[in-house]
């Protein structure tokens, strides 16, 4: 590897040398305003077919050396891009105009090249920083994206502190396979892997007798990035736009491109925010009565004991509301952030220091982060350009236990079935009762076990850019982008044996510590040849690699001796390891070609092989072509109606690879009385096994009117996975009860509309507003197996079913007469409106809403209240037959589960957030102050009958929406301050 | 122009080349595989089968357990979170077993597990050049006496609905058969099972079987086995023949046997029957009835054990742990000589060797802290008493519920709500339909 390196760096050097003796003529100075001639800050002023670029400082001013002739390149975020022919020595006036349609945004549409979105033939969606935190800041990345993405569906995995989200981008793209979409973060494939902490152990939520499964509810690596370093986010949401990620892009690409320094002076940003954490929702509890105590048993004897308990309790008045003990916490939130950013001609550095720490609204958990990031940019010549971005992270998460259970540990399960009654407070000792009710004491695991996640990670990308060769109509560069993302988690979990259900085990401690190590290149070249200025091609080929090596080791001591937690500290000790590991490699080519800068013509292919195929040598092929025909730019609309009418078109394809080790059957260590067993495992290895294989094909118009502040983006989309992998069920008699099968093919088709739009523009109100609407209907088309519930509780419940012709995410179970379709996790369809009112340039209002109407849950919550006999509205009468709504409900499981599969529309203000700028300040220390207040996930309307109806307990895989009593989701108040320097 | 781009081809070429050749299958990292066993297994690796086989016989053993006790109204299991032992498994409001459900799905397939594991064991010893022809007769006839043991199981659990006995290949799977042939080809699978023992030699290890862990210790399990599959299919003189090869005697203590052992070591299992006694939440219970119908004085009230405070569920309740698994590493019994001295009973009274079925009655009366059997000297007298020596003798060891089939009388069972059902089979797994 070494040796190859040396090989191309000496090739470069050979290259490189005669063309860095270019020589540089004049200073270039000027001002950039905007219309209504303020200065524009920030705005970045480069020249063309040059690394060199300056951007321009508070008052609007710029001055940058380039040869005679240059042509300068203005671009500023939310203006439009201006080009401009140096032609004599007077300081430049650029006035820019404002761009509501992002006409002029550049979209990376390559691995190494982009393009303007005006000539973009695809919809890919994209976040600005202000977007995704400067409203009201979610406490991990991740959350922050939520409501933000046209055709997207998103849901938290449930409210605990850290993180954890599923992202579907235009519908399932996958069933067992993976569904969620790549992280590029500055050109390094970032890890997702949600890394189980062990909670199997006790919850027994997989009855199995594994280890891990994938109810633990680990948080998402993702969630480590910290927003305010990002600048912005595009999402390419499927083939069509990312065939050219290849292997890796089926569940779309999530391109995150970080801050970076700009020439000038030293801009110091210092921000710091409080807030308040509080549960979003409690779902209340039964008012018991002596009558409704004594109910709960048959026995006459335990009856009447209920009975005096009760009446016992209230006279002492130790009557208590276990669900407000549990979640009425108040988190305490502070966010500390410090941003520096400068530099000269030739280097630019950009340095943040992050610090959160964050309370739960359970008392025990939170979140904190600490996060450092180093982005530099340096110019060797006029040629070579280095870019190197670096990101430290340190992310702890105490997370509690929630969520599914076959054993009654954890804190919903508990809560579940134990009366206001009940006495679960620790005596003067601190010694708390068993719940008599329950297998654990809730008050007690709280106050005493550990669920901890703790990251440190270190990212760290670099770029370079090289121009090898540059003629009057063509220009050649050498992109090399690549990367590390290594990263050791550890995730330490501790029921003491003190705990009401460590009877057995005398206490239990997990301890997994987890080294991850992903590492991936591009090497490309780039040709830009330009005969006309009416015509030009954009060449680009290279050659990519992306390996993984993760290793994740688990100890589970039991019989600890107590107050320790070391594994060795304990009488018994299982180990369990799992390492993955893959190497994939591909090559890609792209041809771009621009003709009067109204036709653009993209055709790309990709060759794709990976270690974690059947076949590891066999190169898959993944073409990609678009079109888009600007209308207005090819003189076909005159008149002033429309400012930009666009047709595109495009095509793509992309694979997911096969789980790692899908190839083999394996034998799985299972020891008696210290003999070494080996026993089958359960599934069943696929010598041949290939990967899925996506087709996307995306249609749409854009146009802008009313000089540009009105437009509209509609698009329509097919998309195909062909050869789906299915972790399907074989007959148990086979001794195997799953294997990977490329079982079939579905289809997901859907419909994107886009509004933007200023309504209000005034020398007083500014109004920008964004409306967007989208749906996604999934079909099976074809399927080799018989249908068979998947991955929730059966037919009893409600369970997923991929069936042919049917939605892929359809829910079926017992529905009084039989089995029958309940409902679809696919929402019937989800619309957000983002808008940012500004009066006098100070005083900004921004909201996000978001609505998604239809999509059933399954929602287990409530029943588990039911058993307990717990639930609110036990007691109330509602239905036919006339018995109390709990006893109702209760009846119900066996015969149809209607019940259980509910309806989860919401309408919910994500973000709301008020900010006030001082800019004119005495001193000329401080250039101005931010104060603002923002609330996040404050107001949600909806039916759903639980703590949220934004769930997915199963984590990040095919069954989303799955609700079995999750740490219970928090809302968020924030006071804003923040000082640029 | 044409100079100038050939050093990027040549450079794009040249990457193309020296990067791309990387090509990498890292094999399995964390296991080993069944296709490398399958080549040419050493004695170790065969020994690591049969432990594993060994190992793999108690996974969701506790549900098999439950599913008979709790069809069978020895208990109940109450469970904060699993609604279905008390719905479902008891029939209540209509409820009905349902095949996609855990209660079947999950011991079928962990059975079916070990009968994979042991059709592995049989290939890889046949395969294998490191081992002689009798070592492989005593790897052979170990696996073919698991697998008929593994296959009784479900068969119990399904009865009419029948299994599938052959299963080794994974992509061409036998037809299911019918409750009797299923019975017929488990008698027939012991038998050459003991044909392999008679020449075998026995070079692996053994974690439950002490005392039964040589070749004719194993025939003396696989005809134990093979009595209670003859009782099952009601040929009694077999079964008396198969005992006088087995390890029955009539004054060689209840407890002598073959055993599901558990221990705290590193991969391996607790025992999942054993909860506390008084525990709140997660429980298993003896039914009522079981204490209400014991004769005074029989010592077996001990394995319901009097709770703290009654625990109730859902309409049902009861103020007895079951307690018959006293530890976290207390054995499950696989069969054991009291069971042997009750098939003797069995079988001689279905022979009308009355005066033989009752001699054998009061080895387990008196075992038990009871006198002699004092009832009438019928057949069906004699059937009533030796079913409910069977009842308390192996309570919770996964038999009342089959036994009350083998004589139609499961309709005599107690129902404990209105609307509850007994139910007489378990549907196939969906996977089996």
């Amino acid at each position: 590897m070494k040796l190859r390196l040396l090989f191309i760096l000496g090739w470069l050097s050979i290259a490189i040398i005669p063309l860095s003796l270019f020589a540089q003529n004049k200073i270039i100075t000027g001002q950039v305003t905007a219309n209504n001639d303020q200065p524009v800050a920030g705005a970045t002023i480069s020249i063309k077919n040059s690394t060199h670029s300056v951007a321009s400082d508070a008052q609007g001013r710029f001055s940058i050396s380039g040869p005679q002739n240059a042509v300068l390149i203005i671009t500023a975020t939310g203006y439009k891009t201006q080009t401009i022919k140096v032609e004599n020595d007077e300081a430049l006036q650029v006035k820019l105009t404002e761009d509501v349609a992002r006409l002029d945004e550049v979209i990376v549409t390559g691995l190494a090249t982009s393009i303007k979105r005006e000539n973009l033939a695809n919809a890919v969606a994209s976040i600005s920083a202000n977007e995704l935190e400067g409203t009201a800041p979610a406490q991990t990345f991740d959350a922050a994206l939520e409501g933000k993405i046209p055709g997207a569906y998103i849901n938290a995995n449930s409210g605990a502190p850290g993180g954890g989200i599923s992202i579907k981008l235009r519908g399932v793209t996958s069933v067992y396979g993976n569904t969620q979409p790549l992280y590029v973060v500055d050109g390094v494939f970032v890890d997702n892997t949600a890394t189980s902490g062990g909670l199997n152990v006790v919850t027994s939520a997989l009855a199995n007798g594994a280890t891990t499964s994938n109810q633990d509810n680990p948080s998402s690596r993702i969630a480590d990035l910290n927003a305010e370093d990002i600048e912005n986010i595009e999402i390419l949401k499927g083939a069509s736009a990312a065939a050219i990620y290849g292997s890796k892009a089926a569940g779309g690409v999530v391109i995150i491109t970080t801050k970076r320094g700009k020439p000038g002076k030293t801009k110091i940003t210092f921000s710091q925010d409080i807030g308040f954490i509080t549960a979003s929702k409690l779902l209340g509890v039964r008012t018991f009565t002596a009558d409704r105590a004594a109910s709960l048993s048959r026995d006459s004897a335990t009856s009447a004991a209920l009975r005096q308990q009760f009446i016992d309790a209230q006279s002492k008045g130790q009557i208590y509301d276990y669900e407000k003990e549990l979640y009425g916490n108040t988190g305490f939130a502070r966010n500390t952030f410090l941003g520096i950013s400068g530099g000269n001609d030739n280097t630019t550095v950009y340095f943040s220091v992050a610090l959160k720490d964050e309370g739960g609204i359970v008392k025990r958990t939170g979140y904190n982060n600490t996060s450092f990031r180093l982005n530099v940019d340096h110019r060797v010549n006029d040629n070579i350009k280095i870019g190197i971005s670096t990101n430290y992270i340190n992310s702890s998460a105490d997370r509690g236990l929630f969520g599914n259970d076959n054993a009654g540990v954890t804190t919903g399960i508990a809560l579940s079935s134990t009366p206001s009654f009940a006495q679960l407070h620790p005596d003067a000792n601190g010694n708390y009762p068993n719940d008599p009710f329950a297998a654990s004491n809730p008050l007690q695991t709280v106050a005493l076990m550990r669920n901890n996640e703790s990251v440190n990670r270190f990212i760290t990308g670099a770029n370079l850019e090289a121009i090898l060769q540059k003629s009057g109509t063509s220009t050649t560069k050498f992109i090399g982008r690549g990367g590390i993302d290594f990263y050791n988690l550890q995730t330490s979990v501790l029921f003491p044996g003190t705990l009401q259900f460590q009877a057995v085990n005398k206490g239990t401690s997990i301890q997994g510590f987890t080294k991850n190590l992903s590492t991936n290149y591009i090497l490309s070249l780039v040709n830009t040849f330009t005969p006309s200025d009416k015509i030009s091609f954009t060449t680009s080929g290279g050659i990519t690699q992306e390996t993984g090596d993760y290793n994740n080791l688990l100890n589970v001591a039991t019989q600890i001796i107590a107050g320790q937690s070391n594994v060795d500290q304990a009488g018994a000790l299982n180990a369990t390891q799992l390492r993955t590991k893959y190497l994939n490699g591909g090559i890609f080519l792209q041809e771009e070609a621009n003709i009067i800068d109204a036709i653009t013509l993209t055709a790309g292919v990709r060759f794709d092989r990976s270690s974690n195929n059947g076949d590891v040598a066999k190169y898959y092929t993944y073409p990609k072509a678009g079109i888009s025909w600007n209308l207005t730019n090819m003189g076909i609309f005159k008149g002033d109606f429309f400012e930009n009418i666009k047709l595109r078109a495009a095509y793509g394809q992309a694979n997911n690879i096969p789980a790692y080790g899908s190839k083999f059957t394996s034998l799985v260590v299972s020891n008696i009385t210290g003999f070494p067993g080996l026993i089958v495992n359960t599934q069943e290895g696929k010598a041949n096994i290939k990967p899925e294989r996506q087709t996307e094909f995306e249609t749409g118009i854009d146009f802008s009117v009313l000089k540009g502040r009105l437009s509209f983006e509609l698009t329509y989309y097919n998309k195909t996975i062909d050869d789906f992998l299915m972790l399907t069920n074989l007959a148990a008699s086979s001794g195997y009860s799953t294997e990977w099968l490329n079982a079939g093919n579905l289809r997901n088709r859907g419909v994107e509309l886009g509004m933007n739009a200023r309504p209000v523009q005034s020398r007083t109100i500014t109004w920008n507003t964004s409306v967007n609407f989208w749906l996604n209907r999934s079909l099976v088309t074809k399927f080799i197996i018989p249908p068979v519930p998947q991955g929730s509780f059966g037919y009893v419940l409600g369970s997923f079913q991929i069936q042919q012709g049917k939605s892929a995410t359809q829910i079926v179970g017992l529905n009084g007469q039989g089995v029958g379709v309940l409902g679809d996790a696919e929402p019937k369809f989800q619309m957000s409106t983002y808008n940012e009112i500004t009066f006098f340039n100070k005083l900004s209002l921004r909201f996000l809403l978001h609505w998604k109407y239809g999509g059933q849950n399954i929602n287990l919550t409530t029943l588990e209240n039911d058993f307990g006999q717990t639930s609110k509205n036990f007691d109330q009468v509602t239905n036919k037959l006339g018995v109390p709504d709990g006893i109702y409900r209760i009846m119900q499981v066996g015969s149809d589960a209607h019940e259980f599969v509910q309806t989860s529309s919401y309408l919910k203000l994500r973000e709301i957030g008020l900010y006030y700028s001082f800019t004119k300040l005495p001193g000329s220390l401080v250039k101005s102050i931010q104060v603002g207040v923002s609330l996040n996930n404050y107001l949600t309307i909806t039916k759903y009958n639980s703590y949220d109806p934004e769930v997915s307990n199963f984590g990040t895989g095919f069954s989303s929406g799955v609700d079995v009593d999750p740490y219970p989701a928090s809302k968020r108040a924030n006071f804003h301050v923040s000082f640029d320097f | 122009m044409q100079k100038n781009i050939n050093i990027p081809t040549v450079l794009l070429l040249s990457m193309i080349l020296f990067f791309t050749s990387c090509k990498k299958d890292y094999g399995n990292l964390n296991n080993a595989t069944v296709e490398s066993f399958l080549k040419d297994a050493s004695q170790s690796e065969l020994n690591n089968l049969v432990s594993g086989t060994e190992s793999g016989m108690r996974n969701v053993l506790n549900l098999y357990l439950d599913d008979i006790g709790i069809l069978g109204r020895e208990g109940y299991h109450f469970s904060s979170s699993e609604p279905r032992y008390v719905t479902d498994l008891l029939g209540a409001s209509d409820a009905t077993l349902s095949g996609s459900n855990f209660y079947i799905a999950n011991p079928w397939a962990a059975r079916y597990r070990v009968i994979k594991n042991c059709n592995i064991l049989i290939q890889a010893a046949t395969n294998s050049t490191h081992i002689t022809a009798a070592q492989k007769n005593g790897y052979v006839g170990f696996a073919r006496t698991i697998k008929a043991y593994q296959l009784l199981m479900n068969l119990n659990l399904t009865d009419s609905n029948g299994i599938r006995i052959d299963v080794t290949d994974p992509n061409h799977l036998g037809p299911i058969v019918n409750y009797d042939d299923g019975l017929t080809a488990i008698a027939s699978l012991l038998d050459s099972a003991k044909t392999d023992f008679s020449s075998a030699s026995i070079s692996f290890t053994l974690a439950g079987f002490n005392g039964f862990d040589d070749a004719a210790g194993l025939i003396k399990f696989n005809r134990a086995l093979a009595a209670r599959v003859s009782i099952y299919q009601q040929k009694w003189q077999t079964a008396l023949d198969d005992l006088t090869e087995s390890f029955f005697g009539l004054n060689t203590g209840f407890n002598v046997g073959v055993y599901n052992v558990f221990g705290t070591g590193s991969g391996d299992q607790l025992n999942p029957m054993f909860i506390p006694q008084n525990q709140t939440g997660e429980v298993r219970l003896a039914h009522p009835s079981y204490a209400a119908d014991i004769e005074a004085g029989d010592d077996r009230i001990s394995k319901a054990t009097l709770r703290n405070a009654t625990a109730s569920l859902s309409g049902l309740s009861s103020n007895r742990d079951v307690w018959v698994y006293t530890s976290a590493t207390a054995p499950i019994p696989i069969i054991r000589n009291e069971e042997l001295i009750l098939i003797y009973a069995e079988a001689n009274i279905q022979l009308n060797n009355l005066n033989e079925g009752v001699k054998a009655i009061n080895v387990i009366r008196n075992g038990h802290g009871l006198t002699d059997y004092n009832g009438s000297v019928t057949q069906p007298a004699l059937i009533t008493e030796m079913l409910k020596q069977r009842r308390y003798s192996l309570f919770f060891e996964g038999h009342r519920w089959i036994d009350l089939r083998r004589y139609h009388l499961l309709n005599t069972l107690p129902l404990d709500r209105p609307g509850d059902n007994v139910w007489s089979e378990f549907p196939l797994p969906v996977t089996e339909q």
